[in-house]
């Protein structure tokens, strides 16, 4: 089809062309039902609104990339039916994506600054990868200039702003101990710079193409996007994405509560898929809903190929989960995620032990002052020290 | 605790209740540990459901405990039968003013003579005293941890503040507070073995009245 007849066509015509039935997009309809806690009474509401979004005025969007491994784009690209490119693209107007124009070059740049001066204040900035302070900025410069003095402009001028995956949110991994790029969250990176831009985070690595598709959907079924805004926890996420943990939905919290548990990898636990808890698996601390959503196009997920949940949604999540086949941190260090400390574990057993020791020692000091036994030979003082003091005082 | 104490310090009711709290702290330890890590597998089910029957029984009691203080009659001093309200002996009495301070020097063998005490000596006093507030902390953090109740803002609040705190900063991550809680029970561990220690270095009597109401014949002649 060339590009008018995309245009003219409906928005069935044009999932159909791209190999998508209408059976298959109700199906991602129902989907986006279950993610966003809805009824699948919900379901003909859902395709009504993206169909009708898709052939009215679309929503400009840019996609922006800061210090990142463009694995949340690669998240992205793995979406099948109706892929996400099809759903987001036909809802945003996507003017800009860095990774899919890397050939394009300064063309990108062109693109940004058009949709910039055209739609300030109406488009939404999707950003991914952690925004990089270090050396002012200059470890990531982008088009001749560091990437910060272009998002300063791009932030302000954004209806909003969606950090997608965990560098975009707090900065991930590229924010992991020592973090010499000086690697953080665009919302954290905003608020420093007094950028008042609403911003919804996504946190997760990468980001699963279902999380940004259900706040496009919940935009869509509000109205716009500042009842999503509204609507996020105190840490600017969706509760409907971020109020239960991988624990609470586990396929294999069973074998938890039977006490069925995997000790050591190739073991014959493993092989009956039972719980990975005491391999350090990270799912009772996050916030996230891959069992239920799971990826690449709800195939599989972490634990179900095997794996114990890493806690990748988690807040700082490479240095607070790691080891991620440990239980927990090491803790008492000065910088976290820096080396030294000692696991909770020991730092409470020895002061328990030292606590014993102390009162074992006591004890022999007790019987060394012959105060034990059935009458011990004990003298109560007559008067407390505080008013002999204050008597020998008076009388000076 | 450094006398024989008599049925009238510590009344029936009150040896029923510290039965409740030892059990109570005995199976939240083993519960505790077995859910921190299941040394052997087979028990997360009862250990949680252990874990959770006893703190409802701990935080009853607690509640049944402080309450009952102030209508329940206890012995005002050591070496007498006389009583007064339980309450009055369980905060610092006069008896306690400045004695903080001989009492530590008389446990790091600086002083010779027990120091003049009230029902309680200060150390006991204040130890007694924090086990309240310690107790709700550990309740807290457990709730914190709790799936019914860790969404509520009261507890997402403490949560949130405390692994910030913690340096794992916000996201209501968990992990700080299963460390807190961890560590108050090693607390409430230390606080036992000191109080176990100090109750019974004398002699044992006050374990044969506080778990059997047993009173020593010469219990009032050993002050």
């Amino acid at each position: 089809m060339t590009q008018e007849a995309v245009k003219e066509a409906s928005f069935y015509e044009r999932l159909s062309h791209r190999g998508v039935s209408r059976r298959d997009f109700l199906k991602f309809c129902g989907s986006t039902a279950a993610v966003l806690g809805m009824s699948s009474a919900m379901v003909p509401t859902i395709a009504t609104k993206i169909a009708g979004a898709a052939e009215s005025g679309l929503t400009p969007a840019l996609w922006i990339h800061g210090g990142a491994c463009t694995g949340c784009s690669e998240s992205i690209a793995q979406a099948t039916y109706p892929n996400v490119a099809d759903i987001v693209l036909d809802i945003l107007s996507l003017q800009a994506q860095e990774t899919v124009q890397m050939a394009t070059g300064e063309y990108v740049e062109q693109a940004q600054e058009a949709c910039y001066e055209a739609n300030k204040g109406a488009y939404i900035m999707i950003f991914e990868g952690a925004v990089m302070t270090g050396l002012d900025g200059n470890t990531l410069r982008v088009a001749g200039q560091p990437l910060t003095e272009h998002l300063k402009k791009i932030c302000a001028g954004a209806a909003a702003v969606v950090a997608v995956g965990s560098c975009a949110v707090d900065g991930g991994w590229t924010r992991a101990y020592p973090n010499p790029a000086g690697g953080m969250g665009i919302g954290e990176w905003m608020a420093q710079e007094g950028i008042g831009t609403p911003c919804v985070n996504l946190p997760g690595c990468p980001v699963n193409p279902e999380e940004i598709v259900a706040v496009v959907v919940q935009a869509l079924i509000c109205g716009d996007l500042t009842q999503v805004v509204a609507s996020l926890d105190e840490f600017g996420r969706p509760k409907y994405l971020y109020g239960s943990t991988i624990h609470d939905n586990c396929p294999r919290r069973g074998h938890f509560e039977n006490g069925e548990f995997v000790y050591t990898f190739g073991s014959p636990e493993e092989g009956k898929a039972w719980c990975l808890y005491p391999l350090g698996c990270k799912g009772p601390q996050t916030y996230r809903r891959c069992p239920m959503i799971r990826w690449n196009n709800s195939v599989s997920w972490c634990v179900d190929s095997g794996g114990p949940c890493i806690g990748c949604a988690n807040w700082n999540w490479v240095d607070n989960n790691a080891p991620f086949r440990g239980r927990v941190r090491q803790v008492g260090k000065g910088v976290i995620g820096g080396p030294g400390g000692v696991s909770p574990v020991t730092a409470a057993s020895v002061v328990g032990g030292v606590v014993a020791v102390a009162l074992v020692a006591h004890g022999f000091g007790m019987k060394a002052a012959g105060r034990i036994g059935k009458n011990p030979t004990m003298k109560t003082e007559t008067m407390k020290e505080y008013d002999r003091k204050r008597l020998k005082k008076e009388a000076k | 605790m450094a006398h024989k104490p008599v049925r009238e310090g510590h009344p029936i009711v009150f040896v029923i209740t510290h039965w409740i709290n030892l059990l109570a702290m005995l199976f939240l330890t083993l519960s505790g540990f077995y859910i921190h890590y299941p040394v052997v597998g087979g028990w997360m089910g009862w250990a949680r459901g252990t874990h959770f029957f006893w703190m409802f029984i701990l935080l009853i009691c607690l509640a049944f405990r402080i309450i009952a203080s102030f209508f329940v009659k206890t012995t005002n001093m050591p070496g007498t039968r006389e009583q007064d309200r339980d309450i009055k002996n369980w905060l610092p009495q006069a008896a306690n003013r400045h004695q903080m301070w001989p009492t530590i020097k008389y446990y790091l063998f600086f002083k010779k003579d027990y120091p003049i005490s009230a029902k309680y000596a200060s150390l006991q006093k204040i130890a007694y005293l924090a086990t309240i507030p310690l107790t709700l902390l550990a309740a807290y953090t457990g709730f914190c941890l709790w799936g019914p109740t860790s969404q509520w803002a009261f507890f997402r609040v403490g949560t949130n503040l405390w692994a910030s705190w913690f340096n794992f900063g916000g996201g209501g991550a968990l992990m700080p507070m299963r460390v807190l809680h961890y560590w108050i029970m090693w607390v409430i561990l230390i606080f036992t073995a000191v109080h176990a220690y100090l109750a019974n270095i004398y002699n044992f009597a006050p374990s044969k009245m506080i778990f059997a109401w047993i009173e020593d014949p010469d219990a009032l002649d050993s002050h």
